[in-house]
């Protein structure tokens, strides 16, 4: 059986459905035993979603980008 | 973006609609500016993502759809990054840099490998309310500009942009192996920084 260090080492790969399928296994085994690393794995779950819910940062050159895409467009029929 | 709504885009793109530029950039930049980050660090990234964007628009006549719009323009990203980067090879891929509320280590787990300090419940248990305290918003955004590039940019393509494991490989040229280690490590720090805060209530 799994220790809960070594479930902790490939909680990643847990999540990222990169173990074979005999590690899937052994880790599912161990969840249903151990309150601790089904807790940690809920957790590392909503770490997950709580990245993805953070605010993308501004584009703040939005402007100037667009002009340069509008003049290099414009330039692109020229020879 | 559905194929329909990429389709209509296209189209406004290619007569040089300006509006559609504007779409493109608010839409894109985010996860551009991640792959350019990955390959060149923040002082460059920036620049690599205007070069990459005014290669974008030169090349539109040439794309094709056979893959989605977005993973063309981080494929172009990655190029125009590449290019920019030649003589300062990435520094050693896995260097690891301590994070402001460290990891999930050896020293949480006794030597037979159980729980010594199991983690405990948190007091929320959404991204929402997690991210309605500004106190905490902050200090993961302190967790994250710690991260090295490298890490920090796996992250973002995983969780924000939802690539897959094999896409991130491609386009930033490193191993299955080695994304599965970046992105284990970036992900136990913020952990440990979502932890911290639910123990102590403070960055």
């Amino acid at each position: 059986m799994l220790s809960c260090k070594e479930l902790v080492a490939r909680s990643s790969d847990y999540l990222d459905g990169q173990l074979t399928f005999a590690g899937y296994l052994q880790a599912r085994q161990h969840l249903l035993f151990c309150k601790n690393c089904r807790r940690f794995i809920k957790q590392m779950r909503l770490a997950q979603a709580t990245i993805k819910a953070m605010p993308e940062p501004v584009v703040d050159d939005t402007d100037e980008l667009v002009q340069r895409m509008t003049e290099a467009h414009r330039n692109r029929n020229r020879p | 973006m559905s194929v329909e709504i990429e389709a209509r885009l296209l189209e406004r793109l290619l007569v040089g609609d300006q509006q559609a530029f504007r779409e493109l950039v608010t839409t894109y930049q985010g996860a551009m500016r991640a792959v350019a980050h990955a390959i060149l660090g923040s002082r460059q990234a920036d620049e690599a993502v205007q070069d990459a964007w005014l290669a974008v628009v030169r090349s539109l006549p040439g794309f094709q759809g056979r893959s989605s719009l977005k993973t063309w323009l981080l494929t172009i990203t990655a190029n125009a990054a590449k290019t920019r980067y030649k003589q300062n090879r990435r520094e050693v891929l896995l260097d690891d840099l301590p994070s402001p509320h460290g990891t999930i280590g050896a020293e949480r787990f006794s030597g037979d490998g159980h729980w010594l300090l199991a983690p405990s419940s948190w007091h929320e248990d959404t991204p929402e309310a997690l991210l309605s305290q500004e106190e905490l918003r902050e200090c993961l955004e302190k967790t994250l500009i710690g991260l090295p590039n490298l890490q920090s940019s796996v992250l973002l393509l995983r969780e924000r942009q939802g690539l897959e494991l094999e896409e991130i490989c491609n386009l930033l040229e490193i191993s299955l192996s080695n994304v599965r280690v970046l992105l284990h490590r970036a992900r136990l720090k913020v952990f440990a920084t979502l932890e911290h805060f639910e123990d102590t209530g403070q960055c």
